[in-house]
């Protein structure tokens, strides 16, 4: 049985239909690329499935649950899912330690000195120790990006989900964030991940998703989207970014 | 005694008298900003909460009380609420209709400041698995309280001001206490210019550390 599961999700803003039914399946373990043009509906996809949107119709399972019931405890839920934004979102009152212990403590009530044990181990993962009592301001965007990252996987999530988590950086410093997603989605983490670095797709994606128009147009392996693409839509936007 | 003019002997004397008076306007105003505080947090967030009624009862409690004279308002409390069957001591009276009429301003001031936290902070927070009340409390209220600092120190400058009015029900604040000292003396210069000098060493320093505040956090805005 698949991870995580999505049947028939829609979601309308007003008049505005921004997912038309989406079905996909992720397995455990699995590194999955969402790739198409802007305004296809891919962030608004990942934000549905931990309900950041509420879906307009469909189903979202993880782990044989129905996330999208009304009835499920959706704060339990997403302790299960780790998702990193594209303007990082650091607590900007907090350090970079307190930002990873803030959670730990307030949801998972984990005592203090424990969730510093937690955050430091996190912290060391993404390769920033050495920046635990900086404030958000006092980092670059990358390395902003790198304690969002922790402060999600301290979590022990059991998906996690990355909305163009490098689109807001500066050139020269998307490839430390990069090597952090390499290195986790090595290590076996199950990723969602929506993304314009192609290089990236190609090389950690287990499975490459295009989607245009609210829709899954087509997918499969890096190999098969990218190499030889089947439809029409999907070659001319890899033509237009490649 | 020369009436009608500053009499510096009399200044020497009565200066115990207004500076009792100014500790008595200082408890006034620092009581009634903390519960003014505490009021306008819980209507700064009925404010912005999804929910037209508290929305609705925000709104027209802010617009009620900054519509009206505080003046008007210290009496409706002090003369009005004996006639409904409320009789309160005058020292409680004052801090009542000060503490509702600075909750209206201050809750105007949250509201503001908890927009002024960009909605990722929120969003953060609730993806992390922590409850909208969680969020609130430990993500957006600590940076928005820290935005409004400034706001909050002027709103209490304004007060130290405004409860010069409560003299009008015979508390002993430092206006009052000029005009005692007035009624008796007949010198109005002596006791007036005590009471004005008064007011300002209470307010210049604050509105001195509300600069400070300010500049802080405008060079401590990035993240």
């Amino acid at each position: 049985m698949s991870l995580l599961e999505i049947i028939d999700l829609h979601k309308k803003f007003g008049n505005l239909h921004v997912l038309k039914g989406i079905n996909m399946e992720v397995d455990r373990g699995e590194v999955v690329v969402i790739i198409g043009p802007s305004g296809s509906g891919k962030s608004t996809l990942l934000r549905c499935i931990n309900r950041l949107e509420e879906p307009t119709k469909g189903k979202v399972i993880l782990d044989g649950v129905e996330i999208t019931d009304p009835k499920v405890d959706i704060n339990k839920i997403r302790q299960r899912i780790g998702i990193v934004f594209q303007q990082f979102n650091l607590f900007s009152h907090l350090t970079a330690l307190e930002n990873i212990t803030l959670p730990l403590r307030v949801v998972k009530k984990i005592p203090k000195e424990e969730a510093e044990r937690i955050a430091m181990r996190f912290l060391k993962k993404v390769g920033l120790e050495d920046k635990a009592s900086h404030y958000p301001h006092q980092l670059s965007g990358g390395q902003q990006q790198r304690v969002a990252i922790a402060r999600a996987l301290a979590m022990n999530p059991e998906v996690m989900l990355f909305d163009e988590v490098t689109s807001a950086l500066d050139p020269e410093l998307v490839k430390e964030v990069l090597d952090v997603m390499r290195q986790l989605a090595r290590d076996g983490m199950t990723m969602i991940v929506v993304t314009h670095e192609m290089g990236f797709a190609r090389e950690v994606g287990d499975r490459v998703i295009f989607m245009d128009k609210g829709k899954i147009v087509e997918e499969g392996t890096p190999e098969e989207i990218f190499t030889n693409p089947k439809h029409e839509r999907t070659r001319k936007f890899l033509s237009m970014i490649l | 005694m020369a009436i009608g003019q500053f009499d510096p002997h009399l200044f020497l004397k009565i200066l115990p008298d207004l500076a009792y008076g100014a500790l008595v306007t200082l408890k006034f105003s620092i009581l009634s900003t903390l519960f003014g505080l505490v009021i306008g947090t819980v209507f700064g967030i009925f404010r912005i909460v999804k929910n037209p009624v508290l929305n609705a009862i925000s709104m027209a409690y802010v617009e009620v009380i900054r519509g009206t004279p505080l003046l008007v308002q210290i009496m409706i409390v002090y003369y009005g609420l004996p006639q409904a069957g409320i009789t309160l001591p005058p020292d409680i009276s004052g801090v009542l209709a000060l503490s509702i009429n600075s909750g209206a301003y201050i809750a105007e001031i949250i509201r503001a400041g908890i927009q002024s936290v960009p909605k990722g902070q929120m969003e953060a927070a609730r993806s992390l698995g922590m409850t909208y009340v969680q969020a609130m409390r430990y993500v957006v209220l600590p940076q928005a309280f820290r935005n409004i600092l400034p706001a909050l120190g002027n709103e209490f400058i304004a007060l130290i001001k405004d409860s010069s009015l409560l003299s009008v029900i015979a508390i002993a604040e430092l206006t009052r206490v000029g005009m005692q000292i007035y009624a008796v003396t007949f010198n109005a210069w002596t006791p007036l210019l005590g009471v004005a000098l008064f007011y300002l060493m209470m307010t210049l320093p604050l509105s001195r550390l509300v600069d400070y505040a300010q500049r802080r956090i405008g060079g401590h805005e990035s993240a």
